[in-house]
């Protein structure tokens, strides 16, 4: 199979090894994504700015029932499509209800359905590549068959039946969602386990007689997870996005519930775009900031995290 | 819009305006073809087994031809036949064909094709309904076909101006085929791809001389309102058809394109916009629950936020102006304390409160419509949560009665006899089965009248009798009345002429309503 | 090689068989059935009878599926209970809008993530990179119903260069083709250049550490040499892989482009076919999908082995 095939640059460092002994080669070892750097440092202000940022959208999101904001749904006929004000700080629907409220209202869906279903698929496809990736063999075949099945069968053909089976809700969703995530995540971590199985370090641990978890813990993990972190970051974008795109068809939150695909969807239709373009802008503005935070920390970590591994 | 017509004789620019959309006294000029833009597809060409809605009865238009149409006046007046006569007391009426009028296939029309196109209407689930009223019809002469009726059935043309009233050649009927059109009309079909294309040539064996003018017409199905605007603006498309009230405001008074709009010009009724109540399930059977519901509705406020200033209210079965319309039929208007009142009076038999959902097809336009109109329901009182139905399960619904409100569009008719079968208490089932009748209203009063206007020839007493329905339904309440839907045409200034269709005995026709057009008389700019 | 060729066939066998088998299941899950889009108001219990007989739908699903697999295998799918259109000739319609759409968004997408990934990798973290990275995030946080028409309104409404929407075949000249293809193909593209230029990024960047670069640097060689030459091929492993997977779903989810530009691609007719209970259509092109999907992923991964010196040795 390809992807168990070693890379070019690990073919150079067994090269290396040859010459230069275990030891060194374990020196030469590549892990980290960035240069390695000097000492540790501090995690910097631009991290500390996203986490606050981050903690500010989750802190909204979760205390949305109890802040002063405006009811998501109450509609208000006599400022329907109105542009940011005092009164309205990003304006009104074409139903005159506040948009304040109802991205932040709308954002408590969309965040579960992003981060729990892309959580579940990291958890669950995650530890499922690993043991995959190391293990191989029936394991690997087993596994790799499922989630192919998974992948290839149309995932419109089964939410659209599941929903009109099951009924919609958000914990439906989030189901469907991690389903459709899991595989994807499968294969990510799966693919990336095959390319650490095979080195050097790996095969020295073995050598010394680590157990499987323990190679799998400190060895492995460390390595697979900024892959899999990096996937999973847009992995969280395109679910809330995708959400969107169930929305279009009718299949998503119940209205009038608001969520920020939903929202996005109602932006676009009866001719709002043009319109009042700032209900489907703010949405749409307000996943690219947690798409770019989500980015900024998880960069900042993993640089932060590689400093360690470089050390010997 | 404003420009003289002295200017239409200048150049054949595409650009130049056309005093009056749709209709031109220059010459026509042979040749060319126009791309349509539709807002459905189709699923067949035989009309005792396909659904017609306006673009099946639309394409029937170019491939086929009616057997009679409407004209400018409202009646229905011979097209394909030559003439159709009904004894003193409207019980036969006898159809004579135009003689030598071919089928595309060469076949001759004749009154044996005739009565077998009746023949399988009866036959078929799908149409048997709307020729009940019809007992027996036989040919009695080569181009003579005599139908008997049950009863006096006083708007017999008009209903073969519907979906009944279209031939199809023997061939055709035979194969049961419903992919491969055979029939008298102007053009013949070339290819039709589901969702993709229907693309028709010119007819050079049409029974009327001279038409049609265009080389060929492709119709492109495009089921978003907004794509298929963008198309028209872009030039993609050189003809669309639309209802969506913002495609169509936004086009009007545009000088690079003519627009019809139907509001304010057909005749007999446009379909209505409205939602329907379920007499017979819970919580809507209840008189008093509709009657909240009708008082609670602020129509006005509905038409100002989703209208675009191109639809109105309508609080009536009948449009203003109609005879069938009664001066004050005593529909309730907005009135929330009364409506909170009401609410008040009727929760305590229904368990404390006034719980129901109010549901629509996947519709932009509609979904945002219910969430309004649920607000106004709560803001009374009841109990409202809003939902999608996918438009098999919806029609599946209605007919079966599993629904309490839903949004609703219907009644558009020539003649308000072809409603019939959707208001009679003969058609409203029992429990728990299927019923045409979809509100399932049951009033002795208005099945008289309906039988009334079914029977009577005399204008007057025929015109007394619908507006006894629209009181009744008025008081009934199983259609909380909206709007009138608007349908539009709406054309680049290269297409001429094609809302002027005349019939074969020189006055006009009624054109352009409910989303349906001919396009015999359509000619293009060079 | 050919061991390699043969096992990958039969895994293409096995999972059609089980997806066909899901699909069959599935889509008997639906509530209700065709007889309400094809008789409408005139559902009575009769008519449903009767229909139903016509359809073969009265017998036992077990019956059923093996009927339709039989008459797969003959390359017979079957035709749509509602236009009577077979699903081969619906397919005939589909498949070329959806290769060509596929196709040209894929091209798109890799002319811009590659040369963006080769230059952002060179100086991570720097102005160049953050930008990029940046943009590439505010094109994914617009859906493709959003994107569709505003694209729409400024390429053929406004400028009038482009069609709003239908697909033109390549019988009808190909640079109509190609027009027609751009819009939807560029809202396609959108997620896709996110994807690629990440891993692409990622995977240089790490390259980019290796020995075999700071050895090649040593020898006096010039950077876009060694990018070109040395580093993209072996980075190249996850975009391939993803890649195959990104196209082969693309079949069926390019369904929302497919209703924005009026483009009866698969997405769209399965969609369609779906909600009015045409099972077999539904059957067939989800079937058809599937297939496509693994073929897609097992030219990938062929590439893989070439791409990859180590294979040929083995």
């Amino acid at each position: 199979m390809p992807e168990r095939v070693p890379t070019v640059s690990q073919l150079t460092a067994e090269l290396a090894a040859a010459d230069l002994g275990a030891e060194g080669a374990l020196a030469l070892a590549p892990q980290s994504a960035t240069r390695p750097r000097p000492a540790r440092r501090a995690l910097g202000v631009l991290f500390w700015v996203s986490a606050a940022w981050l903690g500010l959208m989750v802190l909204l999101a979760v205390l949305a029932p109890v802040l002063p904001l405006k009811a998501p749904n109450f509609q208000d006929y006599s400022v329907v499509n109105r542009g940011p004000s005092i009164h309205h700080l990003l304006g009104t629907d074409d139903l005159g209800r506040d948009l304040v409220s109802r991205i932040i209202f709308g954002s408590r869906p969309s965040l579960i359905i992003g981060f729990a279903s892309i959580s579940i698929g990291l958890v669950v496809g995650g530890v499922m590549g690993l043991l995959a990736g190391f293990r191989g063999g029936v394991v690997d075949g087993a596994f790799n068959a499922v989630s192919f099945v998974i992948l290839a069968f149309p995932a419109l053909l089964a939410i659209i039946v599941i929903e009109e089976f099951w009924g919609r809700s958000l914990l439906k969703l989030v189901i469907l969602f991690a389903f459709v995530a899991t595989p994807q995540l499968f294969r990510v971590m799966r693919a990336t386990t095959l390319s650490f199985a095979n080195r050097e370090f790996v095969v020295a641990a073995r050598a010394l007689g680590a157990t499987t978890r323990r190679i799998l813990l400190r060895e492995l993990l460390p390595n697979v997870i900024p892959a899999a972190l990096s996937f999973a970051l847009i992995g969280v974008a395109l679910a809330i996005v995708l959400e969107g795109s169930l929305a279009y068809l009718g299949l998503s939150i119940k209205l009038p519930t608001p969520s920020l695909g939903n929202i996005i969807n109602e932006g676009v239709n009866n001719n709002n775009l043009s319109t009042n373009p700032y209900i489907a802008l703010w949405p749409s503005v307000y996943i690219f900031l947690l798409l770019t935070t989500l980015n900024l920390m998880s960069d900042r970590l993993r640089s932060w995290f590689d400093v360690r591994e470089g050390r010997l | 819009m404003g420009a003289p017509a002295i200017l239409e004789g200048c150049g054949t620019s595409t650009g130049a305006t056309v005093a009056t959309p749709g209709v031109s006294s220059l010459k026509p000029r042979s040749g060319g073809t126009v791309t349509i833009g539709v807002n459905s597809e189709i699923n067949g060409f035989l009309p005792s087994t396909s659904h017609w809605d306006n673009t099946g009865l639309t394409y029937a238009n170019t491939v086929f031809d009616s057997l009679t149409q409407v004209a400018a006046d409202g009646t229905a007046k011979p097209y394909l036949a030559q003439a159709v006569t009904p004894n003193p007391d409207k019980t036969v009426w006898t159809i004579t064909l135009r003689p030598n009028v071919m089928f595309h296939d060469g076949s001759p029309l004749n009154a044996d094709v005739i009565v077998a196109n009746f023949e399988a209407l009866r036959a078929s689930p799908l149409t048997a309904q709307a020729v009940t009223p019809i007992s027996g019809v036989a040919a009695t002469g080569p181009l003579e076909v005599t139908v008997t009726c049950k009863e006096p059935l006083v708007a017999f043309p008009h209903y073969l101006a519907t979906q009944v009233g279209y031939p199809v050649a023997l061939a055709q009927l035979e194969k049961n085929d419903t992919q491969h059109p055979i029939g008298t009309g102007p053009f013949s079909i070339v290819s039709w791809e589901p969702n993709d294309h229907f693309t028709v040539q010119r007819n050079p064996h049409y029974w009327r001389n001279n038409l049609p003018y265009l080389d060929s017409i492709t119709f492109k199905p495009i089921a978003s309102d907004n794509s298929r605007e963008a198309s028209l603006r872009s030039g993609t498309i050189d003809l669309m058809l639309t209802r969506d009230p913002h495609a169509i405001q936004g086009l009007r008074n545009n000088p690079g394109f003519q627009q019809i709009a139907d509001l304010h010009r057909s005749v007999g009724q446009t379909d209505s916009d409205f939602i329907i109540l379920n007499c017979a399930a819970e919580p809507t059977n209840d008189i008093t629950v509709r009657q909240a519901m009708a008082y609670a509705l602020n129509v006005d406020e509905l038409v100002r936020l989703f209208g675009a200033g191109v639809t109105t209210p309508n609080l009536s079965l009948f449009p203003p102006g109609s005879p069938y319309r009664p001066s004050d039929n005593g529909y309730p208007t907005y009135d929330l304390n009364k409506a909170k009142q009401l609410v008040a009076q009727a929760a305590p038999n229904h368990g404390g409160a006034i719980k129901l959902t109010l549901a629509t097809i996947t519709d932009p336009r509609l979904l945002t419509q219910i969430q309004a109109v649920s607000n106004m329901w709560e803001l009374a009182g009841m109990q409202v949560s809003v939902n999608t139905v996918l438009q098999v399960e919806f029609i599946d619904n209605l007919v079966t009665g599993a629904f309490q409100a839903y949004t609703d569009e219907m009644f558009g008719a020539s003649d308000p006899d072809l409603n019939y079968v959707w208001l009679s208490s003969t058609t409203a089932g029992g429990p728990g089965s299927i019923a045409l009748n979809f509100a399932r209203n049951k009033d002795d009063v208005l099945e008289a009248a309906l039988q009334e206007g079914r029977t009577q020839s005399d204008p007057a007493a025929r015109a007394a009798a619908y507006q006894t329905v629209d009181k009744q339904l008025a008081k009934d309440l199983p259609y909380l009345w909206v709007s009138r839907a608007t349908w539009s045409l709406t054309g680049s200034n290269a297409v001429m002429n094609f809302d002027n269709l005349t019939l074969p005995d020189g006055s006009r026709a009624q054109g352009f309503a409910g989303g349906i057009f001919t396009p015999t008389p359509m000619w293009r700019r060079a | 090689m050919a061991r390699y060729v043969v096992t990958r066939l039969v895994q293409l066998l096995i999972i059609s068989f089980i997806i066909s088998v899901l699909t069959f299941l599935l889509v008997h899950l639906l509530p209700g059935d065709p007889s309400v889009a094809i008789l409408g108001p005139n559902d009575t219990p009769q008519a449903r009878k009767e229909l139903f007989a016509q359809l073969g739908l009265n017998k036992g699903l077990l019956q059923q599926y093996a009927t339709w697999i039989s008459n797969v295998f003959r390359g017979n799918l079957g035709q749509s209970f509602l236009t009577h259109q077979t699903v081969t000739n619906a397919l005939s319609v589909a498949f070329p809008i959806d290769l060509e759409l596929i196709v040209v968004s894929q091209v798109i997408a890799l002319l811009l993530a590659i040369p963006l990934a080769l230059a952002s990798a060179l100086r991570p973290n720097r102005l160049f990179d953050r930008s990029a990275t940046t943009s590439t995030f505010a094109l994914l946080s617009v859906p493709p119903f959003v994107a569709g028409p505003i694209l729409v309104l400024i390429f053929a409404v406004g400028l009038k260069a482009l069609p709003a929407t239908g697909f033109v075949r390549l019988s009808g000249g190909l640079g109509p083709n190609l027009k027609s293809a751009l819009l939807p193909s560029i809202v396609l593209a959108i997620g896709s250049i996110v994807v690629y230029y990440r891993l692409l990024r990622a995977d240089l960047i790490s390259t980019l550490q290796e020995d075999f670069v700071t050895m090649a640097r040593s020898k006096g060689l010039s950077t876009p040499y060694i990018l070109l030459r040395h580093a993209l091929r072996p980075s190249s492993f996850s975009l391939l892989a993803s890649a195959g997977l990104a196209i082969g779903s693309l079949f069926t989810g390019a369904f929302v482009v497919e209703a924005i530009f009026a483009m009866p691609g698969i997405g769209y007719q399965l969609v369609q076919a779906i909600y009015s209970n045409d099972y077999l259509m539904v059957q067939g092109m989800a079937l058809v999908a599937a297939i496509a999907f693994v073929v897609v992923n097992f030219v990938a991964d062929l590439a893989l082995t070439f791409l990859d010196p180590r294979v040929r040795r083995a």
